[in-house]
């Protein structure tokens, strides 16, 4: 009898408690804005070494759309529209402003190969056409060393530590990169060292080895070698990660990543960058320890072809303009004798060979391209790019100014240009992303007052709207409703206060949409930003939603 | 019974554990990791990406490229009008440090060419600025096309003859400045002319009679003397898109077997490429002179003359088409990007052979236009298709190489 009054008692509790679970249609959690996915606590175990082909991702995604194509909002995105921390990003200068000196210092920990003594050459690399190596120093630190191609001297070394510097400050895992100038004699060839000359196989490395693989290098005025010495990362690696789908083997992976904010905007950033070569062979994953669980962080690695450089020349006048497969520019520019072309093909650059082809007159951040289709990228949204365009613009000239030194360009006139795209550029970021959304920002809730900054005018990109519209509505967590509270009210300026009666009555959601009336879409949509406020949560605002024009 | 209790009891911490756990947001990812660990999975590469992997990560192109133990495969280039040939190429570049280039080759076509040599390179002596070569080569081409002698030759008279020749030479290069060469030949150059094989046209021999084509009846054996200068500034010799190349070479055959075929040779070549559009674009022009001359009491043989025609210069026109004692060429192409990796190119030719250098008139040169398809890297075109067009119809072309 007491059994089944157990058994009975057992199943109604059940029955009780999940019917306390929310249904789907609930917006917010307790947890909202979440600030931090950590997705490290999991164990990842010992996941394998993934070997992608890049014949086969270029093909992949040049002929057909891997991921999911569908533009849903992004799925990392907190409620507040921002990304939290987690493995693959890390809010830095975007949210709070790094100083010059941690600008400058990047994802550096040390400085680069200890030159207390020589460095050990541990491998060497002569297929390509510009060489590398291995090295360990006294340290027992491993880095990778490369170098310049013959006919740009400075470039792909430049633009390896400069973008390095702007990805880390955005947020991303990047490699620590050092600006390193050796003499021959500051090397030896370890005893163990091998390498593979041609396509023979491997063998014992010699210092004669080590000489031919210098001498297709370049050599400064004072008789250095002048290269990008490139730490090891920490970890076991597990080679790349794709810009779609999740890995197989790694628990934490659960958002495609087609669907992740910072892939999707990193469309905004490599736009910025000219980082024409974001593709999968150019990420990392790596197998951490933290407390003894092991997990995955994932990296952007080789910054070689950035900026003007396309590490072994400079860049391509295509790149950044086109695919390197486009059916509808090649048929055009066959039928046409190539009469028609498209604007990338009339740019001119001044001759600079440090920086290589890099310019901003023409550059438009909506119609840049990597090489070949990115399913992050095709899956951007306006408000990812907006998310994307705010950290861009977090950047002031003095920043870029001090990023941009960190390259050593010994050309004063090429370090001066390069400064001067940049922030041309990233002007245009912010000029046509700011343009796409309204652009009101910085929201705060202080006494019953919303404050909030309008971003295209404090960039002087725009002039700030004469007045705006508000309309409050509660908000019906659990349904995820809206009831609109009286009719749309003008407002000047860039505050308004919370109805009275909304902070008293026992509402625990409200919110409210502004609009700003003169600014309308090409079907005559107006965009509009939605705060949500909850009575009882430390800074109020718990939600952002935004609207956009329809293009 | 107490049993029972207890499990109900763990059964409602669980449940209510799992209901926090989706009452959050960072819950909810949390049960989809959990439940993702347990079944976790490799990642497999389909049947292609393992094929483009392999063909990655083995070199498979690289290897095909660089051959095996030295050898390497050859397809195509054995001369115009040859027909598809394939062959083997022998070679070797790390002799004496380097400073030795080792090379041997044989080809044969479909049409039944045969092509052998051998070579022995010091190509970067004293600094790079001297080189030195010399070479073997043995060829046979069992049916060289040959209209008659003049402009006005008649597709009609189309014949076929054999030529085999056999040369040893030695050749001295020195480079004052970088882009500049100038340098001499020496050559012992054997020839023979026999019954062409092609079964659709007629021998030579039984067409055309030796008092009107020099060298029908008997071959001379030579030796070969002459010098070149050559300035290269084209930015891939392979696939140029800017510099050019300005070229004079001249030189003497003497007939040391029969002195009558004793002659003298000049060739003057000029390349030269316009880019625009960034490179994209490219205008490129080419004009060739050959000219041939012997004393009055001596002739060139006509299987030495130069000709006009075909793939290489004249494209309306078939191989060696024209051939006379000198022979004048103009080519002019616009060459655009389709996209990376292949070129389209529209092209005229102006060109046509004549007795004497004095008779050269621009108003004479026959013309042909067409455009074409270049398959390229950025250092080299390795498939070309070109579609030529005159007053003698259309004619296709497949090579593997570039036109210049």
């Amino acid at each position: 009898m007491f059994s089944k009054l157990c058994s009975s008692l057992t199943i109604l509790l059940t029955v009780l408690l999940f019917a306390r679970i929310p249904v789907f249609a609930q917006k917010f959690f307790p947890d909202d804005p979440m600030l931090i996915d950590r997705d490290n606590l999991v164990d990842a175990g010992e996941p394998r070494v993934m070997k992608l082909s890049d014949y086969y991702d270029f093909l992949n995604n040049t002929f057909s759309s891997p991921g999911d194509p569908s533009k849903k909002p992004a799925a990392n995105a907190n409620t507040l529209g921002e990304v939290p921390d987690s493995s693959w990003f890390q809010n830095r200068h975007g949210q709070k402003r790094m100083t010059t000196e941690e600008l400058v210092r990047g994802p550096n920990t040390g400085n680069g190969p200890s030159t207390t003594e020589r460095w050990i050459v541990t491998e060497g690399k002569t297929e390509g056409i510009t060489p590398g190596f291995r090295i360990r120093d006294s340290r027992g630190d491993h880095y990778v060393i490369k170098f310049d191609p013959l006919t740009n001297p400075e470039m792909a070394t430049a633009a390896e530590v400069i973008s390095t510097k702007f990805f880390y400050a955005m947020g991303y895992n990047v490699p620590e990169n050092f600006l390193v100038f050796f003499r021959r004699d500051d090397l030896s060839v370890d005893k163990a060292a091998e390498i593979s000359v041609g396509l023979g196989p491997k063998r014992r490395m010699t210092e004669t080895d080590l000489d031919q693989l210098l001498a297709r290098t370049s050599m400064t005025s004072d008789k250095r070698y002048r290269a990008v010495a490139s730490k090891v990362i920490e970890g076991r690696p597990i080679g790349p990660f794709r810009y779609f789908g999740t890995r197989s083997d790694d628990p934490n992976d659960v958002i495609p990543h087609e669907h992740r904010r910072e892939l999707r905007g990193l469309k905004v950033f490599s736009a910025w960058l000219n980082h024409d070569d974001s593709r999968a062979v150019n990420t990392h994953d790596s197998v951490v320890n933290a407390g003894g669980r092991r997990y995955v962080r994932h990296y952007l690695i080789d910054f070689g072809s950035t900026l003007g450089s396309g590490s072994v020349t400079a860049q391509k006048p295509r790149a950044g303009a086109e695919y390197l497969w486009e059916p509808w520019p090649v048929f055009r520019r066959i039928m046409t004798i190539g009469l028609w072309d498209s604007g990338w093909i009339r740019v001119r650059y001044p001759d600079l060979p440090s920086i290589g082809r890099f310019e901003s007159k023409t550059f438009e951040p909506q119609n840049w391209k990597p090489e070949y289709p990115n399913s992050a990228f095709d899956n951007a949204l306006p408000d990812d790019c907006y998310w994307a365009a705010k950290i861009v613009m977090a950047f002031t000239d003095d920043d870029i100014g001090a990023v941009v030194r960190t390259g050593g360009l010994t050309d004063s006139d090429g370090e001066q240009y390069l400064i001067q795209a940049l922030i041309e550029r990233r002007n245009r970021i912010g000029r046509y992303y700011f343009d796409q959304m309204l652009a009101l920002d910085n929201f705060a809730l202080d006494e019953n007052v919303v404050r909030f900054a309008h971003l295209a005018s404090q960039y002087r990109f725009a002039e700030q709207p004469e007045n705006y519209t508000v309309s409050w509505f509660r908000f019906d967590n659990a349904k995820n409703e809206k009831t609109t509270i009286g009719n749309e009210v003008p407002v000047k300026g860039l505050t308004f206060a919370v109805p009275p009666e909304l902070m008293s009555d026992g509402t625990q959601y409200f919110g409210v949409e502004i609009k700003d009336s003169t600014k309308r879409g090409v079907k005559g949509e107006t965009p509009a930003v939605s705060l949500f406020l909850h009575r009882l949560s430390p800074g109020r605002i718990i939600g952002i939603e935004r609207t956009w024009n329809v293009q | 019974m107490y049993r029972v209790f207890i499990c109900a009891i763990a059964l409602l911490c669980a449940v209510s554990v799992c209901a926090q756990d989706l009452d959050t947001r960072a819950g909810r990812l949390q049960q989809e990791r959990q439940a993702k660990s347990s079944q976790l999975a490799p990642y497999k590469r389909n049947g292609l990406e393992s094929l483009l992997f392999e063909l990655k990560d083995r070199r498979v192109l690289e290897r095909y490229q660089a051959g095996y133990k030295g050898f390497h495969p050859m397809l195509g280039g054995l001369a115009t009008g040859s027909g598809f040939a394939l062959g083997t190429q022998f070679r070797k570049s790390d002799i004496a440090g380097g400073a030795l280039n080792f090379q041997t080759s044989a080809q044969v076509s479909f049409a039944g060419y045969q092509k052998y040599q051998l070579g022995l390179r010091a190509p970067a002596l004293v600094n790079r600025r001297l080189s030195l070569a010399f070479n073997f080569t043995q060829n046979n081409f069992p049916q060289e096309d040959f209209f008659g002698l003049g402009s006005d030759s008649a597709t009609d008279n189309r014949t076929s003859y054999r030529l085999e020749t056999t040369e040893y030479s030695g050749t001295i290069g020195f480079r004052p400045i970088q882009k500049l060469e100038l340098g001499g030949r020496g050559a012992i150059f054997n020839t023979n002319v026999g019954h062409g094989t092609d079964q659709r046209f007629p021998s030579t021999e039984e067409v055309f009679e030796p008092n009107t084509t020099p060298g029908l009846d008997r071959q001379p054996h030579y030796q070969y003397g002459g010098g070149f200068a050559k300035y290269d500034s084209r930015d891939h010799p392979g696939n140029p898109r800017s510099g050019g190349l300005y070229e004079i070479e001249g030189g003497y055959y003497y007939d040391r077997d029969l002195g009558l075929y004793s002659f003298r040779r000049w060739r003057m070549e000029v390349q030269h490429y316009l880019p625009f559009f960034n490179e994209r674009r490219v205008i490129a022009f080419r004009g060739k002179l050959e000219s041939t001359s012997a004393d009055s009491t001596r002739q060139v043989p006509f299987f030495l003359m130069p000709t006009v025609g075909g793939s290489e210069d004249l494209r309306g026109y078939r191989e060696f088409r024209f051939r006379d004692k000198n022979a004048v060429v103009f080519n002019l192409e616009y060459r655009w990007e389709a996209f990376s990796g292949l070129d389209m190119a529209l092209f005229g030719d102006a060109g046509n052979v004549f007795k004497d250098v004095d008779d050269i008139r621009l108003s004479k040169l026959k013309t042909s236009y067409g455009f074409g398809f270049r398959f390229n890297t950025e250092q080299s075109v390795f498939w070309r298709i070109d579609f030529g067009f005159s007053q003698e119809g259309m004619r296709p072309f497949v090579k593997f190489n570039h036109v210049f």
